[in-house]
């Protein structure tokens, strides 16, 4: 409700601030808003899917549905590594050219989830590199650690971008 | 007349959307009695039911106080209610108005959609010059006078008898007692049912042949999951049924443009439709509307003479186009059939030579050459008329009867007349697939394309270039195709020898698929996948497997066919 009830001179970090699902990838934590999340599932049997850049893991059975899994890691560019118990498939929400579609998304592990105040959320630093990111939100700083924030539509769209780990490891 | 602005009523898009699904189904009743209307004048009963569409469609719009529509199906009613009092006949002019009127009134729905689903009201096409010509028709027929036109009111000998005697407004009691019998679904929600219906029938699978069912061995629990089964199966096909509707609509459609086609063009025909009962599924119909549009066009133009040269042939002057469906063996067959000339092989041949499709020295077989007339831009019509010439729709045909995996098939006899003969699967919504292994995936192989399978032995196999492998099987060389390279992926067995063969057949060629093991044969729910993967070459689509995996359907064209090249 704090949120809601701000001055518009911080209506554009307003817009970021909400719930958010909070899970590891290697050594980061990354967040994606609540709202795009439609669950949250065990690593299930994955049927791969020829033809497809290397991050995407292939399709599973989600209660009759087809939907396409990618791997975070692979698609930060961070090393893969073996799914463990931990490991979990986030279905999320995302919309691309007008259509609403489910995909999976491989992580290393789900943390919790966090109510984002505005106060708590920061710009992306420039890495001077004079490369923007497109998919990262911002910075949010909670309880003394960094989460990034993720835009997961344009993590998932087509454009291939520059690999997280180049800006972040 | 088209006032931008809707009122209250019509603004509510509930309100409006009942108005357009009834007057929608009226206007094709009207079609479907005035083209009655147009075979036998003397029809009453088909110009009541006329009436009384416009009737109602007036009375629904007037409520709604969209005046561009109400006050033309007023002026259409005064016409029909002139004839309908046998004070004037019907004649083809008035059909050609009236069929003009209920498609200006499809038209203004179509514009109401918009408003319906949301956007701008973009108003109603004018409609003064349509007034004009029906108050015309209403006129000419008060002082019985024969002037305003003069052609159309001597073609009709007599008025209709008996038309005083029809009730005037009274609803007919049985049309409200068959509407009872059924009732209107949106088609997501029946689609969503069909869907949830595939998954039931999976779960169901998944827990008949759970392994610590098996070992339990309790009869009482084996019995119940039976008849679970049994229930299943019979919502499955009950569920599936429901999207059948009979191809009536589509031949419907189809006498319309006969009777346009063949006013314009001068030519007599006299359609004849056989199977009008037939049912399939509701998409396929829908996909089928196009390329049965250009068939007809395709006989009405090549095919069917003048009819000053039909009477020269020695034929009826009326040629006879017959549209005829039913079902065999899992297929809907549709044919296509006309009197006319027949195909011209050598006028095709010539064509296809002149055009760089075949060289000078081919020899086709006369069923290969009439596959040509599907080619892109092919056309044997000696000039682009309105109706076709231009080489696109025989093109648009096969392209889309390939989508929903059917088959057309020409025969013909000079002179005589030609018959399209398409073979089309019942839905679009089940395949029936052959379940094969490769290393850890599992691939559905469409059973359509399927000719054989065999494990080969050593001596029938070869290489060209040590690299491309061929298989010799009784006589004839087949290429081989390894599903494991194609998709990058492991496979159990490098030695061709023990693997499996699938002999499978994609645009008329055969060719060898190589899998580990065969897993059976199975009906799967064909899922499409979605955003980028929907493209990948050699892949159709997706489906659930009785162990609630996803196995990839296999497109035999995208592997081996022309799409493959």
């Amino acid at each position: 409700m704090q949120a809601v009830m701000e001055p518009p001179a911080a209506a554009k970090t307003d817009a970021r601030a909400g719930k958010y699902l909070t899970f590891g990838l290697g050594k980061e934590e990354f967040a994606i808003q609540v709202m795009r999340v439609r669950e949250i599932m065990g690593v299930q049997d994955i049927t791969a899917v020829p033809q497809t850049p290397e991050y995407v893991k292939g399709v599973i059975n989600l209660r009759g549905k087809v939907i396409p899994v990618i791997d975070l890691r692979r698609r930060f560019g961070m090393p893969a590594q073996e799914y463990t118990q931990r490991t979990c498939i986030v279905v999320v929400h995302i919309e691309q050219e007008d259509t609403r579609m489910l995909t999976g998304v491989v992580v290393d592990e789900v943390s919790e989830v966090v109510t984002l105040q505005p106060g708590d959320i920061e710009d992306t630093p420039d890495f001077g590199r004079g490369v923007a990111t497109p998919y990262l939100l911002g910075m949010a700083k909670l309880k003394g650690k960094v989460k990034i924030l993720l835009d997961i539509n344009k993590v998932m769209s087509e454009q291939e971008i520059h690999g997280l780990s180049d800006a972040l490891l | 007349m088209a006032e931008l602005e809707l009122n209250e009523l019509a603004s509510d898009p509930e309100l409006l959307n009942d108005f357009l699904v009834e007057s929608r189904e009226h206007l094709s009743n009207i079609e479907l009695q005035l083209l009655a209307l147009d075979q036998n004048a003397a029809d009453t009963a088909a110009l009541q039911a006329v009436f009384r569409g416009f009737h109602t469609i007036k009375g629904l719009a007037g409520f709604l106080g969209l005046d561009a529509i109400q006050s033309l199906t007023h002026e259409v009613e005064t016409v029909l209610d002139l004839a309908r009092n046998g004070r004037m006949a019907i004649t083809p002019a008035h059909i050609d108005v009236v069929l003009e009127s209920k498609d200006y009134v499809h038209a203004c729905l179509r514009a109401l959609e918009t408003v319906a689903s949301g956007g701008a009201f973009g108003g109603f096409p004018p409609n003064q010059a349509l007034l004009n010509s029906i108050r015309a028709l209403a006129g000419s027929a008060a002082p019985q006078s024969e002037a305003a036109l003069p052609e159309a009111l001597s073609t009709l000998a007599q008025a209709p008898p008996g038309v005083e005697s029809a009730q005037p407004k009274a609803p007919e009691p049985e049309a409200s007692s068959g509407e009872a019998r059924s009732i209107k679904v949106n088609t997501q929600k029946l689609d969503f049912l069909v869907d949830m219906v595939g998954e039931m029938v999976i779960a169901q699978s998944l827990v008949k042949h759970d392994p610590d069912l098996a070992t339990l061995g309790k009869p009482r629990l084996t019995r119940n999951l039976a008849q679970l089964a049994r229930i299943t199966g019979e919502v499955q096909r009950t569920a599936m049924a429901m999207r059948m509707v009979p191809i009536r609509a589509l031949f419907q459609k189809m006498s319309r443009l006969v009777r346009d086609l063949s006013r314009k063009t001068g030519k007599q025909v006299e359609l004849e439709l056989i199977g009008e009962d037939t049912e399939l599924d509701r998409n396929i119909v829908e996909e089928l509307a196009d390329p049965l549009m250009h068939m007809v066009r395709n006989s009405l133009d090549h095919g069917i003479e003048t009819p000053e040269d039909r009477v020269r042939a020695g034929k009826s002057p009326a040629g006879r186009l017959t549209l005829k469906a039913g079902h065999q063996a899992g297929y809907i067959l549709l044919h296509v059939i006309d009197d006319g000339r027949g195909l011209d092989a050598g006028k095709i041949l010539r064509k296809a030579r002149e055009k760089g499709i075949l060289d000078a020295q081919a020899a086709p077989a006369e069923n290969e050459l009439f596959n040509l007339i599907f080619a892109p831009g092919f056309s044997t019509a000696p000039q682009v008329t309105a109706v076709s010439g231009r080489g696109v729709g025989m093109d648009v045909v096969r392209k889309q009867i390939q989508k929903l995996r059917g088959k057309i098939e020409i025969e013909s006899s000079p002179g005589k007349g030609a018959t399209f003969l398409l073979k089309l699967p019942l839905t679009l919504a089940i395949i029936d697939g052959l379940l094969a292994r490769v290393g850890r995936e599992t691939y559905i192989v469409p059973l359509f394309a399927v000719r054989e399978m065999f494990r080969p032995t050593p001596e029938m196999l070869s290489t060209v270039e040590g690299r491309d492998e061929m298989v010799l099987v009784r006589g004839s060389l087949l290429p081989v195709v390894r599903l494991n390279r194609r998709f990058s992926i492991d496979a159990d067995f490098a030695d061709l020898a023990q693997s499996l063969l699938i002999v499978a057949e994609a645009d008329g060629k055969r060719f060898c698929l190589v899998v580990d093991e065969l897993l059976g044969k199975q009906e799967v729910v064909i899922k499409s996948l979605s955003g980028s993967m929907r493209h990948i070459r050699g892949i159709a689509g997706a489906a659930i497997l009785g162990d609630g995996r996803v196995g990839l359907i296999l497109d035999p064209e995208g592997l081996f066919g022309r799409k493959a090249a």
